[in-house]
């Protein structure tokens, strides 16, 4: 009850807006997809695989100064609690102010990178991943999720 | 065998690429004055699916590490020797589902505590989006591995709460410059006056000899205490051996920000030589 009060109280305010800037877009577009996979045999998808590795675009005000990171799933959930191992190397993720998956400065996934986003306002990020299915690995459907963070500075 | 046939037969994960989701965030700063007290951060969904988000506020300013790369540097209890607003800044609502090509407003409310120093106060606004789903082809099927990864976008932008009379003021020292492979890498310290961060832009011009300018850089920057930032720039060219001179300037201007947010303060120069053999 006290927090809707409080929100009536802003919205009848109005929020006389001091707020200044240009607007800032994060999307996912594609998710890291790794096609066969056999047990016990470790698949690979590069960040420069233009179908299976993950993509993220960035749109943003001009020279805007922003880190890049990730949080970055170990592991993959299955059928009955079932797990299946999943790695990221130190150049598994890739940004490119051309947006082209051809023209990347990689980086470690697992460290914040620090961009300024391009005159043009719009970059990509590229991620790419080993999964690791186990030489039993359970059949079934597997899910981790990916979170990518951009901290505008 | 049978099992390692099975699954070496059916498992493609996926070729299946989401529709792009993702919420945009406007605008990419906020500033709120203390007669207000309120300030709002607009989302719109350009996608074709509902995007949930969640929205939630942390503590954290801008800082190097010991390689001068500028990273968020977050305290998730802020004591009283922060400048925090994350007490007592509060977003409406918290969770909320946007639908496609709709716009949604969450609003900001402060409540500082009675007494409140004049000064600024920060805080960040996390917008974390559900940007969709791989489609898991074949779940139904039980005899094949399926992998589908949920991608989630997080957008963190500042918030800047300022009460009464406030200032900012920026020192230069340790400026350096050295040419790295194709790249003009400099380093300086910097250490912010007043109490409120210093946000700006650093202006770096190289000059060779003749006074010719060979290259100019521009990079945006927030001082909230102390900062030991690298910058880096491509060179166009490879620099011909000689002496060159390095300007550096701080200056209150940014190009991403309305200057009627920007705190105006002096501008700071410093000049370095470098010589490229």
């Amino acid at each position: 009850m006290k927090r809707v009060l409080l929100l009536t109280l802003v919205t009848l305010i109005g929020g006389r807006l001091h707020s200044q800037g240009k607007p800032l877009v994060i999307t996912g577009v594609r998710g890291v997809t790794f096609g066969t996979v056999l047990p016990g045999v470790p698949t690979v998808v590069l960040r420069t695989d233009p179908v299976n590795s993950g993509q993220f675009n960035i749109k943003g005000p001009k020279g805007g100064p922003a880190v890049l990171s990730f949080v970055l799933p170990l592991t993959m959930t299955g059928p009955a609690g079932a797990v299946m191992s999943l790695t990221f190397g130190s150049s598994d993720a890739g940004y490119s102010a051309t947006q082209s998956i051809g023209s990347q400065v990689g980086f470690d996934p697992k460290q914040p990178f620090t961009v300024a986003i391009p005159n043009n306002g719009t970059a990509s990020v590229f991620v790419g991943a080993t999964v690791n299915p186990a030489a039993n690995q359970r059949a079934g459907a597997y899910t981790a999720t990916i979170i990518f963070t951009v901290t505008y500075l | 065998m049978k099992r390692a046939l099975i699954l070496a037969a059916a498992l493609a994960l996926g070729t299946a690429s989401l529709a792009a989701q993702g919420v945009m965030v406007a605008p990419h700063a906020v500033f709120i004055d203390h007669r207000v007290r309120s300030g709002s951060v607009l989302l719109y969904n350009p996608g074709t699916e509902p995007v949930e988000v969640t929205i939630s506020t942390l503590f954290g300013y801008p800082v190097t590490d010991s390689t001068g790369a500028i990273g968020l540097r977050t305290v998730d209890a802020p004591d009283s020797t922060l400048p925090s607003a994350l007490a007592w800044i509060q977003a409406f609502p918290r969770r909320l589902t946007v639908g496609p090509r709709e716009r949604q407003t969450v609003r900001l409310l402060a409540r500082p505590p009675a007494g409140l120093a004049d000064g600024e106060y920060w805080v960040r606004l996390m917008i974390a989006a559900q940007a969709g789903r791989v489609p898991i082809t074949g779940a139904g099927d039980t005899t094949a591995i399926q992998v589908g990864l949920t991608l989630e976008v997080r957008t963190i932008i500042g918030v800047n709460y300022r009460k009464g009379a406030v200032s900012t003021g920026v020192t230069l020292s340790n400026v350096r410059a050295q040419v790295l492979g194709d790249s003009l890498v400099t380093w300086s310290k910097l250490e912010r006056r007043g109490n409120a961060a210093f946000i700006g832009t650093v202006r770096e011009t190289l000059v060779d000899s003749t006074g010719a300018v060979r290259t100019t850089y521009n990079s945006p920057l927030g001082v909230y205490f102390t900062m030991q930032p690298r910058l880096a720039t491509a060179l166009a060219a490879p620099l011909p051996r000689g002496r060159y001179w390095l300007r550096y300037e701080l200056v209150t201007e940014r190009e991403d920000l309305d200057p009627a947010v920007l705190l105006k303060a002096p501008a700071v120069r410093d000049s370095v030589q470098l010589v490229v053999p």
